[in-house]
């Protein structure tokens, strides 16, 4: 039983059969008019599912991957080794936290529509795909899954305009992106002859016929802009705040998190395992300045323009892409402490997982329907009228300014500490200056909350209820908590994972 | 039993310490989020439950402590590791794992009792104290935090931990203080302690990283263990460290470069930056002004932080670090003189003050200033035994404060009055158990003898006396041999002082008349009582009121039994006595404690002929206490306080100095929140010119000009977006197509022998061709990298490199070296700046 291939990559499987089955559940299913909407089942149905998919990836984990004689079979289409199997347990985190959220707020804003739970669904089968891709073609295929799902996740409201405008730019901006990646990789493939990447990285590594020097290091151009696209990496930031701000919010989270996520574990594949010579890795034409460059636009541009928002969810959504930069920060401390710098990233993603995605659960709790939470005048006052609600937001912003003990203060101190390890004290001082810029925004959510009072007249958010949001956010609280005041189980599970790779 | 609890709770895993813990926390918890549901029963019930559990623990854990095996050198440490927290990167990339562990032996668990015990007392007369406040399960809830942050604080198995509660003890005192924060001055006097704290805090995180780096750890075995680290003798000034100024800055150089590379021991920095921590919590010059702030907060709190517990933090921490702070005299010296100039100077502030609270809050100050003289001249036990026994006598003169106040609130409710000494007086007839305990904690504090302070200060100002500090070698800098004496004779004169003022304190309160109003045998409130008609500046007649009443038993009951501890507690240390009759069944704590203090104790000896000195000088604690006391008496009860009222009709101006605290506050606010303010205002007009005139408007603009620019091309914005990740793509693939001629100089070898060798970044399909600028140029592209150059005595030569590319585009780089053989012959500019190199590894050299 445990050299078959199915046991290899069981968590991929119970995650899509998870969500063929509640299609079908949905499609077949019979509801009275006056029962409540799909959300009352398929959320709670999703986040079992997703929860299932994250205990069988830390099964696998626990019987370790060496010891899967099935996985050789798919290999090198999907590979099973401890950094796959950490991303599938930090997607599914954080496709179970969208999907209880998704659970409150569909029939709170008239949505509920039961698609969305398997496009939710086969997005992180995607996402989990990609994160598992050892060839270009299966990278692609995981990228594609996911990526539709999500286009359609944002296009949800189909009756707001600005919802689908904002499904039909990140589509076509998506799909400019994956021509470059994919043009990259035809390109990779003319001059190596191989589409595995461990294959492509080992010709490289053997050297190139002199004539093809300049076509691969064409193919790295394009690769790393549409690498650059997926994380959101300033210029190629351009889509994400106005589709942050049009989807849905669960989708946003999800978008925020688990997209995210997996789109840096493809970065850190492709980087590694194709371009992870001396050569590549070199200051002269290799992707660390590159990089390096990416990094410092991303953080700079990022919290300046973050600052400078009314609405909180858009100020979210350029946080995030704040985030990536960090997270750039240590991708380009990999060549040097490739260990620690690698297992930092993947804590980081984990800590940012849990306090983004608690940030938008809370600002979803913030508002009900017609009563929203958009603005910072719409939360003045919210930690006199609902000291609750206030008190869990606060905690979230803080865990993401990188405050101790939450869990964002420990990702910041690993990618810090990881990326003077590795000499760049010129980014690590530019990170910390950017998480003081950061600060000021997230702390004036605070100064709303609890130190103003809202105008007379204006809206004000009133806190919606919603048993499945709440779950939500104590998950995240619970996590955020546990992670800032116990960092060292999980971080040396992702420096595990990280060595896993190499 | 005891085997039972011992196999139950092994000393490596003490995981008795969890339930001490906990309770307070689970206390602080229930109180905090349900306490307003609870109502008040059920918060009375939660808060003073859980610190009952924890004092019990505590007692069960001092036994197992005092039972646990132990030498005369090695303490018993019974210890229990909570979780792995997290690791730091120590000097040369060593590891320094940081856990969250706990643990406890003789002086923490002395110190845990009387955190508990006085905890729990001071929590039963809150709820008598507190009972009509609105905000009771709010004050319990900061109330079972703070003992919580306490226990965490004392039972921190390392630094790190202790600063965790620490900095916990210090937002319980800010929240605390700032209790009622609608009045504007409580909350200012809450932000005033937090900031004072927050400068004495930097010092202990300075600290913290100079023994993560000197050390490699933070756990008290270790660091105790570290001692040779510690005596290293480090170089913290030279002038090498100022190589890189640049050319324009040269005379600022010149200005301080020392002669001489100014050089420390490791051990009196570490020390000397704790004990900036020390002066932030416990209240010394020149931090001490936020203790007598802290008053504004309910009496309760005074009584329990502000003088039990959290302010002698600082002297818990010092005789914690006894093994760093013993191994630099200079250190030593620094404490003990600190400790004496603020114990003579906070007694002279209380000469004057008429608020009851204040004459307390400065006699805390002062004592704690007696506290690190005992643990400056090297007398910790001493030092540690003087607050145990402050925490019961002023624990109990606050409580006794409180309950004054309590009864006073009948018709004065106007804070400053209710407060006012002058406002007193006579109360002994109504409150006859304030009044007896209140004397007996007055005759402690003045140190009366056989009382529980009389045999603590007496202890620590005879080991002043005859205490020096021995250097471990010659070269160590020490305080000159009269320096104990000295610290010796200002104790003495503050302790003359404190038993006056404490004496004036207790004859205005309890004796005379009573002046707060005239007294009305059964008098009725008037219907419309509330606070506002009561104040005695808007009337013109005397104010009428019932008989002051004494407080209820809640309150009554923890007075008695600190005032009882106040009283005897001296027996328990009370060294001279155990010298003329040695018990066994009955040890000295002093005994209990000397494990602890054994690598510090190395240091410390006595001057011959000490032992003849105890019973002279014990007299002399006496005679001291008795001419305070009987001062005070001829002063206000023989004359009626006549000499005093002279005394400020002669000089004036010297009274009203004290009254106004020296004006210290008002000095601080002319220096240093006058240099802050003009920073301030320096940083607000570059905010309004810069960021707001040049930045945003450039920010503006630039938004303005852009969406002009779109306007104008009628383009939807997502062909914007499409253009910005061509330009991004654009500027990757330019960044890639342009050739970067850079290398690494490998110039060590260049004095001796004259080499400098040189390797030049790789990159796909790089060619490079070296060459030495003057000679012939080569022709050829090779894949060789590395080069190198020779160079006589001071010859300079200019390599060059040149480097093409997969597209055939070529860079150029010119790296001129020179072989200094003797100072000056090389021109200094001609030097490539050494700085990129330390910043990136390598060196950039620009594109031609």
């Amino acid at each position: 039983m445990s050299d078959s291939v199915f046991f290899a990559i069981a968590p991929l499987l119970v995650v899509s059969l998870g969500g063929l089955l509640l299609m079908m559940t949905e499609v077949f299913a019979t509801r009275r008019a006056d029962a409540d909407g799909p959300s009352s089942d398929l959320a709670m149905g999703t986040f079992i599912t997703m929860l299932a998919g994250a205990i069988t990836a830390f099964a696998l984990w626990l019987v370790g991957p060496d010891n899967l004689a099935g996985a050789k079979a798919v290999a090198p289409y999907l590979l099973v080794d401890r950094f796959t199997l950490f991303f599938d347990m930090v997607l599914c985190l954080g496709g179970g936290i969208a999907a209880l959220l998704a659970g409150g707020y569909l029939p709170e804003h008239k949505l509920d529509r039961g698609e969305f739970y398997p496009l939710l669904i086969f997005s992180t089968a995607g996402a989990m795909v990609l994160a598992s891709a050892g060839d270009l073609l299966s990278l692609f295929i995981g990228l594609e899954t996911m990526s539709l799902g999500v286009y359609a996740m944002v296009g949800f409201r189909r009756g707001s305009m600005r919802s689908t405008e904002a499904a039909i730019k990140y589509f076509l901006l998506g799909s400019f992106a994956a021509a470059l990646l994919m043009y990259g990789g035809a390109l990779l493939y003319g001059v190596t002859g191989k589409t595995a990447l461990a294959g492509i990285g080992a010709a490289i590594r053997a050297g190139v016929s002199s004539t093809d020097w300049g076509i691969l290091l064409l193919s790295m151009v394009l690769i790393l802009a549409g690498l650059a696209f997926k994380v959101s990496a300033v210029p190629f930031h351009m889509w994400t705040p106005d589709a942050y701000e049009g989807a849905p919010t669960p989708a946003t989270s999800f978008m925020a998190v688990a997209v995210k996520s997996a789109a840096f574990a493809m970065m850190l594949r492709v980087l590694i395992s194709v371009f992870g010579d001396p050569l590549s890795t070199s200051w002269g034409t290799g992707w660390p300045p590159v990089v390096a460059l990416l990094a410092v636009l991303t953080m700079t541009v990022a919290n300046l323009v973050a600052g400078r928002q009314s609405s909180v969810k858009r100020m979210l959504a350029y946080s995030s892409v704040a985030h990536a930069g960090y997270v750039l920060v240590g991708v380009v401390a990999l060549v040097e402490e490739p260990g620690t710098a690698q297992g930092s990233i993947m804590f980081y993603l984990l800590s940012y997982t849990v306090s983004t995605a608690g940030a938008f659960g809370a600002l979803i709790l913030c508002g009900s329907r017609g009563k929203e939470a958009v603005s910072y005048e719409d939360l003045a006052g919210l930690g006199k009228r609902h000291p609750a609600v206030a008190l869990i937001f606060s905690f979230f912003l803080l865990s993401l300014a990188g405050m101790p003990p939450t869990a964002g203060f420990f990702g910041k101190l690993y990618i810090v500490s990881s990326s003077i390890g590795a000499g760049l004290h010129t980014l690590a001082v530019l990170l910390v200056l950017n998480s003081v810029l950061a600060a000021y925004y997230y702390l004036r959510v605070m100064e709303y909350m609890y130190m103003r009072e809202p105008a007379a007249g204006a809206p004000i958010a009133v806190p919606m209820r919603s048993g499945y949001v709440r779950a939500a956010l104590a998950i995240c609280a619970v996590a955020v908590l546990v992670l800032g005041l116990w960092p060292t189980s999980s971080l040396s599970m992702a420096i595990d994972a990280a060595l896993a790779l190499r | 039993m005891l085997s039972q609890l011992t196999s139950q709770f092994p000393a490596n895993d003490f995981t008795l310490l969890a339930a001490v813990l906990l309770l307070p926390l689970i206390g602080a918890f229930v109180c905090g989020i349900f306490g307003k549901r609870l109502g008040k029963e059920g918060v009375r019930l939660m808060a003073l439950s859980a610190v009952f559990g924890s004092f019990i623990a505590s007692v069960v854990t001092f036994i197992m402590v005092a039972a646990a095996p132990h030498t005369a050198t090695k303490a018993a440490r019974l210890s229990w590791k909570a979780w792995h927290w997290f690791d730091v990167t120590g000097r040369g990339r060593s590891v320094v794992p940081i856990d969250v562990s706990f643990s406890v032996d003789a002086l923490s668990a002395t110190m845990m009792l009387i955190v508990t015990g006085v905890g729990f007392l001071i929590h039963l007369y809150s709820t008598g104290y507190m009972a009509k406040d609105e905000g009771f399960y709010r004050f319990f809830a900061y109330l079972n935090l703070f003992i919580f942050s306490m226990l965490v604080l004392i039972l921190g198995d390392n630094l790190l931990v202790l600063f965790v509660g620490w900095e916990g003890v210090g937002l319980c005192s800010y929240l605390l203080i700032g209790f009622w924060f609608d009045d504007e001055k409580k909350a200012a006097a809450g932000k005033k302690a937090f900031i004072a704290n927050r400068i004495g805090d930097f010092g202990l995180l300075v600290a913290m990283a100079m023994l993560v780096y000197y050390a490699g750890t933070l756990s008290w075995d270790g660091l105790e263990a570290a001692q040779s680290a510690m005596a290293e003798q480090r170089t913290v000034w030279s002038a090498s460290y100022l190589r890189e100024f640049p050319d324009w800055l040269v005379w600022l150089r010149d200005l301080v470069t020392p002669e001489q590379p100014v050089r420390m021991m490791v051990a009196t920095m570490v020390a000397l930056a704790l004990f900036i921590g020390c002066i932030g919590k416990s209240a010394q010059i020149p931090l001490f002004v936020w203790l007598p702030d802290a008053m504004a907060g309910p009496t309760p709190v005074s009584a329990l932080i502000h003088a039990a517990t959290m302010v002698t933090a600082g002297i818990y921490l010092v005789c914690r670090t006894s093994f760093i702070f013993a191994l630099s005299p200079l250190a030593m010296a620094v404490v003990a003189g600190t400790g004496a100039l603020t114990a003579l100077f906070a007694a002279s502030i209380a000469f004057a003050q008429t608020d009851l609270k204040k004459v307390l809050a400065y006699s805390t100050v002062s004592q704690l200033g007696f506290m690190f003289i005992g643990v400056g001249v090297g007398a910790f036990a001493a030092g540690f035994f003087h607050v145990i026994t402050h925490a019961f006598f002023k624990g109990c003169l606050f409580l006794c404060a409180g309950s004054v106040i309590h009864a006073m609130h009948a018709r004065v409710h106007d804070e400053t009055a209710s407060q006012d000494m002058r406002n007193m007086g006579g109360l002994r007839k109504y409150m006859p158990i304030t009044h007896m305990t209140f004397l007996v904690s007055c005759l402690a504090i003045a140190g009366f003898p056989l009382t529980s302070g009389f045999w603590s200060k007496d202890e620590l100002l005879f080991k002043a006396f005859t205490n020096t500090i021995v250097p471990l070698n010659p070269n160590i800098i020490t305080p000159p041999l009269w320096y104990g004496q000295m610290i010796y004779a200002i104790g003495i004169v503050a302790a003359v002082g404190t038993a006056f003022y404490m004496f004036r304190a207790y004859f205005m309160t309890f004796h005379g008349d009573f002046r707060g109003w005239s007294i009305v045998a059964g008098f009725k409130p008037p219907a419309h009582d509330d606070h506002h008609d009561d104040d005695h500046a808007d009337h013109d007649e005397p104010l009428e009121g019932p008989v002051p009443h004494e407080s209820p038993r809640s309150m009554t009951v923890p007075l008695i039994i600190l005032a009882f501890f106040a009283a005897i507690g001296g027996f328990v240390y009370a060294e001279p006595l155990h010298q003329v009759w040695p018990l066994e069944m009955f040890v000295s704590l002093e005994h209990f404690w000397s494990p602890v203090f054994a690598t510090a104790s190395k240091f410390v000896t006595t001057r011959p002929g000490s032992e003849a000195m105890m019973w002279p000088l014990l007299g002399v604690g006496a005679g001291v206490s008795l001419f305070g006391i009987g001062a005070a008496y001829w002063v206000y009860i023989v004359q009626k306080g006549e000499p005093a009222k002279a005394f400020v009709a002669r000089a004036g101006g010297l009274h009203r100095l004290v009254l106004d605290k020296w004006r210290i506050d008002e000095l601080y606010d002319a220096t240093i929140l006058g240099l802050i303010d003009a920073m301030g205002d320096i940083a607000a007009q570059c905010d309004r010119w810069i960021v707001d005139g040049i930045i945003a408007k450039l920010t503006s603009g630039v938004v303005k000009v852009t969406g002009h620019a779109l306007r104008l091309l009628h383009t939807g914005r997502v062909q914007v977006y499409a253009a910005s990740m061509v330009v991004g793509t654009a500027v990757i693939g330019w960044y890639v197509f342009t050739p970067h001629a850079e290398a690494t100089i490998d110039a060590r070898r260049v004095r001796p022998q004259g080499q400098v060798r040189f390797e030049a970044a790789a990159g796909h399909g790089y060619r490079y061709r070296w060459h030495i600028d003057g000679e012939t140029v080569p022709d050829i592209f090779s894949g060789r990298r590395n080069f190198s150059m020779q160079l006589e005595r001071c010859e300079q030569k200019t390599a060059v490199l040149t480097i093409k590319n997969a597209f055939d585009r070529e860079a150029v780089t010119t790296y001129t070296q020179c072989r200094e053989s003797k100072p000056g012959c090389c021109k200094p500019t001609d030097t490539p700046a050494p700085k990129k190199e330390a910043l990136l590894g390598r060196v950039d050299g620009g594109v031609r």
